[in-house]
């Protein structure tokens, strides 16, 4: 491994997205090509096929709301037909369809299905591009954070997108234990840690036990379908009943358009009264009144109180949730050192104010929510990386979701509990109910139910080639691991003869094998049209520097040559050469720029002679 | 306690992995390992299926869930393949990780209160268990006394234990024939505990002894005042006991007899009547009101009176004797 090879932390945001490294040992954010920290989550394909991403892509999602994707985080991994995915449905301008096998979920972007990885993946290899202007070199490894209740499949899902965005993901991370390594970073913290993490589409609660450098999860708690997003509809679902109470009965959330921007005004509206107490909606021409009237305008005020009012039923979840972990800890509100507030939606004083009350002591301020947790990720990669003699940390992070598997009678059997250390691994016995049997059909789901068809199903397994024998006789170790990324692997042998039985898996959420493949040519052939036209760019800017020098020349090389006998056709030649590039860059034709490059570069330095006074051939005379 | 916890190093190694045998494949295996992190890893991992969780912490029995926890933390810097990144570490990545799942498992118990306990009491020592067997008779005889003392201090426990207490001893007095005191503490029994119904028979029993036996007593004073001739003290003590046992006529009859003696002819006809009145079917007391009567000179019914007594006892031979002076006149 190259010992200055760059490395990135990113956090993939449901609305922002952040990313971080570390420099010369100090943690810090690198900055988009505009400047900016924070790139919006949103992907878009714009009228004219170009795809546009964070900044760009958000700008026109106005305007071009049916073919620009944002919030795909909270849709990342999950099954189609889902109850949060028949949610979305919706309220999303943009048109969800379902996936070939049936089972994820596609978005239509300019007329073509994106796989949901897909569009993370742009958001991802957009924060690449920046971190690559960043360093002016390649970027491939990173570590990426995940919410702390994320499960498998969404996990795994992430680390696709990572794929597909041309990234090693050396390891995913959750987000709240990330803010908790940023938070700690270079301070000598020996306590119990809560992170209460409230960002755009999650809401994650973590418990750590810190000390010597170690942070040791204790137990994490969450709601991956809780977060700022659901705020901003509240808000926007009280003004489009009012609206509809006003103005007979017309329903906004009919045009896409209007949608849109009520919802940029509500998420406005939102943040301003983090500060304010009064924040006013002013949405001029929102909708076309019916019968040729005039065009209807929303003009509404929106006061904190009423904000609040409207959400404390989100905000005393994220409390009942913090409660509920901290029983899963055994851990007392008295015993815990410090909390720790990460996520743009806990700047909201209604939150702050539940938060304080819960824990009876003041959050910690000083960490900036919505950066905390690309740091925490950059840190971690720079850990796993370049290790520093007697600055080692270390993660110890925990399965948020009972693993197990489905049981006669449709009951689910845990086989590894939640808020277990990982990695950890876990075996159990399958035998055969028939006489020669020979395959066993595994179920393996992610919950907390005891009802098996109340958990996520993260894939069947099917184990086949069993050995002909009575029932009973054969006897399968069947082996679960949950590998540091919180990503579950299974592994099977015949515990009597000790061979390997094989497993094919089926019914996951994510992506299939070829489809990846296909999805990384394709990308691969992207990429390359895209080197091509930058190529083709710098080759042309170079091209244009050349011929302007060789024209700012011509007079003095003209006069130089007045007055020799020697060289009118070098002039000639060099016109003709400056006449093939121009028709090269008008016809955008690469290999003839390329062909006609190094002559272009030798009548510059035959003109840059012969205007300083040497004129070929008369050397010495 | 293994060896695998001591921190030394150099010398010390030698004994510390004293016993046991190296393959020597593993320790030439080309990886990124130091030769003493690879023995120490080595060793742990083919030994520590067979340690406790103590053990594999490297802590004392017993020791409390802080020290679990900072012990998991140190042991985890060392084992945990995080921490040796970017580095070969062939079949070492292996036992790195089964250590490593095997330290979790160990704090996963010590570092939880409950779990914690309950294990501490599963592998304690032998010497540890003689203790606690000793601490938990000790703890069991304060219990008690603990509970007297409560029972003592506390109104409602106090006195049912009181009157539990009256009673076995009131039985006990019974027993020994002490009916008076018997009597005494049944009574009060009873009187503490209306509800008592035991008691309260139990003490009605024990009265009536009581009383009977002060009676006797009583007469048999009376019998020896008589005997010397002290007639006035035989009469009080002979009344005494009457009183003392109202349901027994005899000594009405005795009352009577020693009043006659002395010449008190209206007391002693006095208590013959009474006596006769409550108990008819006595012999002795028409005797004696027989006699009363010859001497206060109502023939008749001195007459009557012995005839009654007579009908009731043939055996009556000073009233046999009165009466047939009677009948014959003359020879009075």
């Amino acid at each position: 491994m190259n010992e200055n090879e760059p490395f990135i932390g990113i956090d993939l945001g449901t609305t922002n997205s952040v990313v971080a490294t570390v420099i010369d040992g100090v943690p810090r954010v690198i900055a988009s090509r505009t400047g900016q920290t924070l790139t919006p989550s949103v992907v878009a394909v714009a009228r004219n096929g170009k795809r546009l991403v964070g900044h760009m892509a958000k700008r026109q999602s106005i305007t071009n709301a049916e073919n620009t994707a944002y919030a795909a985080k909270r849709l990342i991994g999950r099954r189609w037909g889902s109850p949060e995915v028949e949610d979305a449905r919706k309220v999303l301008p943009y048109e969800l369809v379902p996936g070939p096998e049936g089972n994820d979920i596609r978005v239509m972007l300019g007329g073509r299905a994106f796989s949901i990885p897909e569009v993370s993946a742009l958001v991802l290899a957009e924060l690449k591009a920046d971190a690559e202007a960043f360093f002016g070199r390649r970027v491939t490894k990173a570590v990426v954070t995940v919410p702390a209740y994320f499960n498998d499949g969404q996990r795994k899902a992430t680390k696709d997108a990572g794929r597909i965005a041309g990234l090693d993901v050396v390891r995913i991370i959750n987000e709240p234990t990330s803010a908790a390594l940023a938070y700690g970073f270079g301070k000598q913290m020996e306590k119990k840690v809560v992170v209460f993490d409230l960002g755009g589409g999650t809401f994650d609660v973590s418990i750590l036990d810190v000390g010597k450098s170690v942070y040791d999860v204790i137990a994490v708690g969450g709601d991956t379908y809780l977060g700022g997003e659901d705020f901003d509809r509240r808000v926007i679902d009280w003004l489009v009943f009012s609206f509809a109470q006003e103005h007979q009965a017309i329903d906004l959330r009919q045009d896409k358009m209007a949608l849109q921007r009520l919802r940029d005004a509500a998420e406005r509206a939102k943040i301003e009264l983090s500060e304010g107490r009064q924040a006013s909606i002013h949405l001029p021409f929102l909708a076309s009144a019916v019968e040729g009237k005039a065009a209807l305008h929303l003009d509404r005020q929106l006061s904190r109180e009423k904000l609040e009012d409207l959400t404390q039923d989100l905000v005393d979840r994220t409390i009942a949730v913090a409660d509920r972990t901290l029983r899963d800890a055994g851990v007392r509100t008295s015993q815990i050192g410090e909390v720790l507030l990460v996520g743009g939606m806990t700047r909201m004083p209604r939150v702050q104010q539940a938060v304080k009350n819960y824990f009876g002591r003041e959050p910690s301020r000083g960490v900036h929510p919505e950066e905390v947790v690309a740091l925490g990720a950059a840190i971690q990669a720079h850990a796993l990386l370049h290790p520093q003699k007697g600055k080692e940390i270390l993660l110890l992070d925990v399965t948020p979701q009972n693993l197990g598997i489905m049981v006669v009678g449709g009951y689910f059997a845990t086989i590894i509990p939640r808020n277990t250390t990982v990695p950890t691994s876990q075996s159990h016995m399958f035998s055969t109910v028939q006489d020669d049997q020979t395959a066993v059909r595994i179920a393996v789901l992610q919950g907390a139910s005891d009802k098996a068809m109340e958990n996520e199903l993260l894939g069947e397994f099917v184990l086949e080639g069993i050995r002909p024998a009575r029932r009973g006789e054969v006897e399968i170790e069947v082996t679960f691991d949950i590998s540091a990324d919180g990503i579950v692997g299974v592994s099977a042998r015949d515990s009597a003869t000790g061979t390997r039985q094989s497993i094919t898996v089926t019914a996951t959420s994510g992506l299939t094998e070829t489809e990846m493949r296909r999805i990384l040519e394709e990308n691969l052939d992207e990429m390359l049209t895209r080197r091509q036209v930058g190529d083709f760019e710098r080759l042309r800017d170079r091209t244009q520097a050349v011929i302007a020098e060789i024209e700012s020349l011509s007079p003095a090389v003209k006069e130089a040559l007045s007055r020799s006998r020697f060289g009118k056709d070098a002039v000639q030649r060099a016109e003709e050469v400056v006449g093939r590039a121009r028709t090269a860059i008008a016809a955008q034709d690469l290999q003839q720029m390329i062909a006609v490059e190094e002559q272009l570069d030798r009548a510059l330095q035959l003109f840059k002679g012969l205007a300083g006074g040497t004129v070929p051939g008369e050397k010495g005379s | 306690m293994s060896a695998g916890h001591d921190p030394g190093e150099g010398g010390v190694q030698a004994d510390r992995y004293r016993g046991f045998l190296f393959n020597p494949a593993d320790l030439s295996e080309d990886v990124d390992i130091d030769p003493g992190r690879r023995r120490e890893i080595l060793y742990i991992f083919a030994s520590m299926d067979g340690w406790t969780h103590w053990q594999v912490l490297g802590i004392p029995w017993n020791a409390s869930v802080e020290q679990a926890r900072d012990a998991y933390r140190e042991k985890a810097k060392l084992f945990h393949p995080d921490r040796y990144p970017g580095q070969r570490l062939g079949s070492f990545r292996g036992r790195l990780e089964r250590i490593f799942r095997r330290l979790t498992e160990a704090r996963d118990i010590l570092g939880d209160e409950d779990a914690r306990a309950a294990y501490a009491r599963r592998t304690a020592p032998p010497e540890e268990v003689a203790r606690a067997a000793a601490r938990q008779i000790e703890n069991d005889d304060r219990a008690r006394e603990r509970r007297a003392r409560m029972a003592r201090n506390n109104p409602i426990a106090s006195r049912v234990a009181r009157v539990r207490e009256l009673v076995d001893r009131g039985r006990q007095a019974m027993k020994e024939e002490r009916f008076a005191d018997a009597a005494r503490d049944l009574l009060t029994a009873s009187a503490m505990d209306p509800s008592a119904t035991e008691a309260r028979t139990l003490a009605e029993q024990a009265r009536r002894k009581a009383a009977a036996g002060k009676a006797r007593d009583l007469w048999e004073k009376a019998r020896a005042a008589e005997l010397q001739h002290d007639l006035d003290r035989a009469q009080m003590l002979a009344e005494a006991a009457a009183e003392a046992e109202p349901g027994e006529p005899r000594y009405g009859v005795y009352v009577a007899r020693v009043a006659l003696e002395r010449g008190a002819l209206a007391t002693a006809r006095l208590r013959a009547e009474a006596v006769v009145r409550s108990a008819p079917s006595l012999a002795t007391a028409h005797e004696v009101l027989g006699e009363v009567l010859a001497i206060q000179g109502d023939h008749s019914g001195a007459r009557r009176a012995l005839e009654r007594a007579l009908e009731l006892d043939e055996g009556l031979t000073g009233a046999r004797e009165r009466l047939r002076k009677l009948r014959w006149s003359f020879l009075r």
